[in-house]
């Protein structure tokens, strides 16, 4: 097992008359890529200042190279957390932003930057507060992946980027990290895209992590199943149905487990087909509660960013 | 130590904030001021308050410096500690700096016999009326005096929002209404007036340096617990 580089142990953070942690116990490896997944709102932000020491906790201790990052220049050197919603001083410019960088990450990499920027067009010389939404996100991109920081949070970097920006710094996150493996925490509420980049997935729900296992594991842990109505009910008898969608006489039937190779033969037989669940679908029924959902049809999920294709 | 420079030179990058934007102010201020002194049709000497401009600038940049350089540092994983010391450092120097071109603006208004117009700008009545280092001793702790204000403002504001700002506000001012009714009452104002006349630009500078130290002491005791 490789070493722990971030640790979280029964942290809880309580706004007024808001849970937004409840004894959230973590731990993440060196040199993997983790996916912080959950609702809006869900506590992924507050998790991540609160590790950063951005924020403070209610209780519970948050641990970073096995220390507290607060006012340790040690620990702090060695990670990086653009937020969301990050303020920039005041007539700053992305290039500003990028020479300040400079000056705080020991691997920072201005080639690496100056790329990026070119291939976000990203106008480094217009001033931040006039950029626009996603390019107001590029820069927190840039920020995050040229720092080459051992730690790297990216919340929700995203927001405002088209499809192609976004494309660019996902395939750009994978092949940096590649070259330069560290531990990279990404939250996101656009789960089916990220889920290919996720070696490590933690779902946040209400405060409470609800799932925290290897992406392979949670991706093999359900199943999709699909025929005439009939058949499927009558194959998947006794079993955990975490959704079930029907269209005229035909079923599909997401089920929680995995089948023998026996089974699958006789699902064969039956002309059933098996099919595997996407990440984003399996974790907006887990979110939703399994058992309310087992026994209704469809609904619309509530939402809409986890909307399953269909 | 060197986190502290760094953060110094960050605020640097862009000379504006703080090189660019107070000599503009002052030039702006000093231009108007000459001009309205070439219009005034007497030949006494002129004196007039357009040198406090980049003073009030300087209120704007102490709020700034903790409401959007502090929530940056932070995204830098640059620690409270840090960022404090090299902001409040950064401005010091800054302030010696304008300390040092307005004394340097009173020598040559002195010496142009107030620009040719008998207007004197920075050669003010009692501010310049002692020894050099007097003027320059107040000319600085007047400036720090006002981005500590600010950055102490906003520092309450970043921690306990707009409820903390408005009790802070109204608490500053109650007190200061209590202090000048209980003068009143017990009729302190003739030796509150006798103790302010007797005060020289380097007492007060002292009084006020006194201020600025509590008021620095209380904003990082805030800020070890601000969030950005």
């Amino acid at each position: 097992m490789s070493a722990i580089v971030v640790e979280a142990r029964k942290l809880s953070k309580r706004y007024k008359d808001v849970l937004a942690l409840d004894s959230v116990d973590l731990k993440f490896e060196e040199n993997r890529i983790y996916g912080l997944l959950g609702r809006n709102g869900a506590g992924k932000s507050t998790l991540m200042s609160i590790l950063t020491s951005q924020a403070f906790p209610t209780s519970g201790e948050a641990l970073v190279f096995g220390g507290s990052a607060y006012e340790n220049d040690a620990v702090l050197s060695r990670m990086c957390f653009i937020r969301e919603s990050q303020k920039y001083p005041d007539d700053f410019k992305p290039k500003h932003a990028f020479k300040s960088a400079a000056l705080f990450y020991r691997n920072w990499d201005q080639d690496f930057a100056d790329r990026l920027a070119a291939e976000f067009r990203l106008p480094v010389d217009r001033r931040i507060k006039k950029l626009s939404r996603g390019q107001l996100s590029a820069v927190g991109v840039i920020i995050g992946l040229a720092s080459r920081a051992e730690v790297t949070f990216f919340d929700e970097p995203y927001l405002g980027l088209d499809a192609v920006a976004r494309q660019l710094f996902y395939d750009h996150l994978v092949a940096d990290y590649a070259r330069h493996p560290r531990t990279i925490v990404l939250s996101s509420h656009l789960i089916d895209e990220v889920s290919m980049l996720l070696e490590h997935v933690v779902v946040i729900d209400g405060g409470r992590i609800i799932i925290d296992d290897d992406a392979e594991n949670i991706r093999g842990s359900a199943v999709v199943v699909s025929g005439t109505a009939e058949l499927v009910d009558g194959f998947l008898a006794g079993r955990t149905v975490l959704h079930r969608e029907t269209l005229g006489s035909l079923a599909s039937v997401t089920m929680e487990g995995v089948f023998s190779a026996q089974e699958r033969r006789e699902a064969q037989e039956l002309g059933l087909g098996l099919s595997p669940v996407s990440l984003q679908h399996l974790i907006v029924r887990k979110t939703m509660g399994d058992a309310e959902w087992s026994a209704k049809p469809a609904e619309k999920p509530v939402d809409e960013a986890m909307e399953v294709p269909r | 130590m060197s986190r502290v420079v760094a953060v110094a030179s960050m605020q640097l990058i862009n000379k504006w904030a703080y090189v660019g934007t107070p000599l503009l102010v002052l030039g702006g201020a000093l231009a108007l001021s000459l001009a309205i002194y070439a219009m005034v049709p007497t030949d006494e000497v002129k004196y007039g308050g357009g040198s406090q401009a980049p003073f009030w600038y300087f209120l704007v940049l102490g709020i700034q410096s903790m409401t959007l350089v502090f929530p940056f540092s932070q995204g830098l994983s640059i620690s409270r500690r840090a960022f404090y010391l090299g902001t409040l450092g950064l401005f010091s120097l800054m302030a010696a700096f304008m300390t040092g071109i307005y004394l340097l603006g009173g020598v040559l208004e002195e010496a142009t016999n107030g620009w040719g117009l008998q207007g004197y700008f920075f050669q003010l009545p009692w501010i310049s009326d002692g020894a050099w280092y007097a003027t320059g001793a107040f000319l600085f702790v007047a400036m720090m005096f006002m981005f500590i204000i600010g950055f102490w403002f906003a520092t309450v504001f970043k921690r306990w929002g707009t409820n903390g700002l408005l009790i802070v506000g109204f608490g500053s001012a109650a007190v200061l209404i209590g202090a000048a009714a209980l003068s009143t009452v017990l009729q302190w104002w003739g030796t509150i007036g006798a103790w302010f006349a007797q005060q020289t630009p380097l007492s007060i500078s002292g009084w006020a340096a006194l201020v600025c130290a509590v008021l620095a002491a209380g904003s990082y005791a805030t800020l070890r617990r601000a969030t950005p």
